[in-house]
């Protein structure tokens, strides 16, 4: 259990916004954390890590205490049992992939666990290679793998797939959840793709303008029943093309993408990337055995 | 997407199904949903809904008194029309409201019906296309 | 024949001199880079002062500060038995001082241009300050450590007026290439001046021209 409570005055470019949060997380669950950006999700990981200093934290993780203010109990970041895992990556550019590895062990730590993470994220054949030379996609998994070397128990992923191609997010989805299970880790994952977060969080949380606005699962979060409509997927729109006197807009959800038609003034409403609901009454889909 | 508010007149329910019966201004409409008063909490009488449907699902017929099994059929006059090739909208009005929906067909059937301005028409929305959502 | 003392006390005088400020200015780069204290930007200035100031000016102060008469220079000789004034030690002191922004300079610009996620990604993998800065940080900002060696050197090659200040010109302890010149050419011998200023001259242009090879080299290097 990771309980988590922080106050941090944040210097954001609309002025000051106090983060004021409040979180309790299971052992072993996945949790995602979902919001504008600017929210303050970021901090929250960094808090959780000891990277930022907040004006009044308590972290109790199990039974140990990571930051208690006011008892001024602050453990440092290397002292806690984290995987982080940065938006831009952050390998070392002076080491190999396998160098970045085992730089994260420690010094009687055997290297049993740098090889089977090279095996599991299917690093091989990148093994001698420098970062610089390395696709975003594949930086991300040796990222991946580095984080867990030291075997954590919080695994920190702060919108680890935001700058990947759809097909690349959709594998490194599967390594994520795969190495979730595998160690048995508590994942905090920033996301911005809803049916990212489906896929793979137990919990959700909404953050805006530096509180928890909603908590709960996926689906009782995002498709709260706001409408009796029993057909429904969520996802974003990726095009609005006229057509004839309608539009057609394509909404990509999960490996799928659909088409729904809206007349101009709806269109009007819409952009290119809005997250949205797609409904349709339970009576008119029909059902096709494909094999 | 049409989209009028309403107050739940009736509910009636079986086996996991549910009759709802919503007044918006002068017109009744009828909607079937898959929930029941247990299982949402939005399905209480005289709550306030949206009643929803797509402008695609709306049928016009220019026959004031048909003996036809569509439950939901509003009296209506034509606002204005848009032709296009293929498909036509239809913007009308809800006959003694104010309130407005809109209506696409294809632009045979409405070359077919000679549809003009001002003419007076029915609506027409089969019960299981009208979708409730919870005012919020 | 030219005498080689000069070229030698100059070459010594170099070395010892960016050894020493190699070994200061990595931590000290470390700390303006990283510290939250406020009155940093005070020793920043102090520290770039050289650049700007006239040497004469620098030499000066140091000449008061090393003489015996006054107070620093009087501990010194009482406490230590050690004389700045007039002694190859003295240009090392003053040599230091001197050059301080050419070795602090470059390598706080590298520090600064890397990403800050790279220390932190270090430390979530529980690496301590020092291990992060010798195995990750360095490593990663080797151009800039290499100009500053090579700036250095070169720079101090080069002084003029605070050794002259400090160190007046006493043969094999502070009469450095530069002050031989200028003592040739007082006396009048252009020839043995311009043997002098030619080898400075082929040396500096020589080392700079690395310098700026290997950066336009290492410049395509991006940072992951």
């Amino acid at each position: 259990m990771i309980q988590i409570d922080a106050y941090k005055m944040l210097q954001t470019a609309d002025g000051e916004l106090p983060l004021a949060i409040s979180l309790t997380i299971e052992k072993g669950q996945f949790v995602a954390i979902y919001g504008n950006s600017g929210a303050g999700k970021t901090t929250i990981l960094r808090i959780l890590s000891g990277l930022t200093d907040a004006e009044k934290v308590n972290i109790k993780v199990g039974e140990s205490i990571w930051d208690d203010s006011e008892k001024k109990v602050h453990l440092p970041v290397q002292k806690r049992s984290i995987g982080f895992v940065f938006q831009d990556f952050a390998l070392f550019p002076n080491l190999t992939v396998k160098e970045n590895l085992e730089f994260a062990l420690s010094k009687n730590d055997s290297k049993e666990i740098v090889e089977e993470l090279i095996d599991l994220m299917e690093l091989q054949s990148l093994q001698n290679s420098k970062p610089q030379n390395l696709s975003g996609g594949q930086k991300q998994r040796v990222a991946l793998a580095r984080a867990i070397v030291r075997k954590p128990e919080i695994l920190l992923l702060d919108e680890p797939l935001s700058a990947l191609d759809d097909d690349m997010r959709f594998k490194l989805q599967d390594y994520i959840l795969k190495i979730h299970q595998k160690y048995q880790l508590t994942t905090l994952m920033i996301s911005h793709s809803i049916a990212e977060i489906f896929k793979l969080s137990d919990q959700v949380i909404v953050l805006d303008k530096g509180k928890i606005i909603k908590e709960g699962t996926p689906a009782t979060v995002f498709s709260e029943q706001k409408i009796s409509s029993k057909f429904q997927l969520t996802g974003e729109i990726i095009s609005i093309t006229k057509s004839d006197v309608v539009y057609i807009v394509q909404i990509s959800s999960g490996n799928n993408i659909v088409k729904v038609i809206a007349t101009e003034e709806d269109a009007k409403e819409y952009r290119i990337g809005q997250k949205v609901l797609v409904a349709s009454k339970a009576f008119n889909p029909i059902i096709q055995v494909l094999i | 997407m049409n989209v009028l508010n309403g107050i739940i007149t009736e509910i009636r329910s079986n086996e996991g199904i549910s009759l709802v019966k919503v007044k918006s201004n002068t017109f009744t409409f009828s909607s079937i949903v898959l929930d029941t008063p247990e299982t949402v909490n939005y399905l209480v009488k005289d709550n306030v809904v949206q009643i929803i449907f797509k402008e695609t699902e709306v049928i016009i017929a220019k026959d004031l008194n048909l003996a036809i099994s569509i439950q939901n059929q509003i009296p209506c006059r034509i606002a204005s029309l848009k032709k296009g090739i293929i498909l036509s909208q239809i913007n009308l009005v809800i006959q003694d409201s104010d309130q407005s929906i809109q209506s696409i067909i294809t632009t045979n059937a409405c070359e077919q019906l000679d549809l003009k301005e001002n003419d007076k028409v029915l609506a027409l929305i089969k019960t299981n296309e009208v979708s409730l959502s919870a005012h919020d | 024949m030219i005498n080689l003392d000069p070229l030698w006390l100059t070459a010594k005088l170099a070395l010892i001199t960016t050894v020493i400020l190699l070994v200061v200015s990595i931590p000290l780069s470390y700390w303006l880079c990283y510290s939250r204290f406020r009155l940093k930007a005070v020793v920043e200035a102090l520290i770039s002062l050289p650049l700007v100031l006239p040497p004469s000016v620098l030499g000066f102060y140091l000449l008061i500060a090393f003489s015996p008469e006054n107070a620093f220079g009087k501990f010194l000789s009482d406490y230590f038995d050690v004389r700045l004034v007039f002694t190859f030690q003295g240009l090392i002191v003053a040599s230091v001082l001197y050059s301080l922004p050419f070795m602090v300079n470059p390598i706080l610009s590298g520090l600064k241009n890397l990403p800050p996620a790279l220390q932190e990604a270090s430390f979530t993998l529980g690496k301590s300050r020092l291990t992060t800065l010798t195995k990750i940080l360095l490593p990663n900002i080797s151009a800039s450590l290499f100009t500053g060696i090579i700036m250095t050197f070169a720079h101090t090659l080069g002084e003029f007026g605070v050794v002259l200040m400090v160190g007046g010109s006493i043969p094999e302890e502070t009469k450095v290439v530069s002050i031989a010149i200028y003592e040739e050419v007082e006396s009048m011998n252009y020839d043995n001046a311009n043997i002098y200023a030619g080898i400075l001259f082929l040396f500096s242009f020589s080392i700079l021209l690395v310098v700026h090879l290997i950066n336009n080299k290492s410049q395509k290097t991006t940072l992951y």
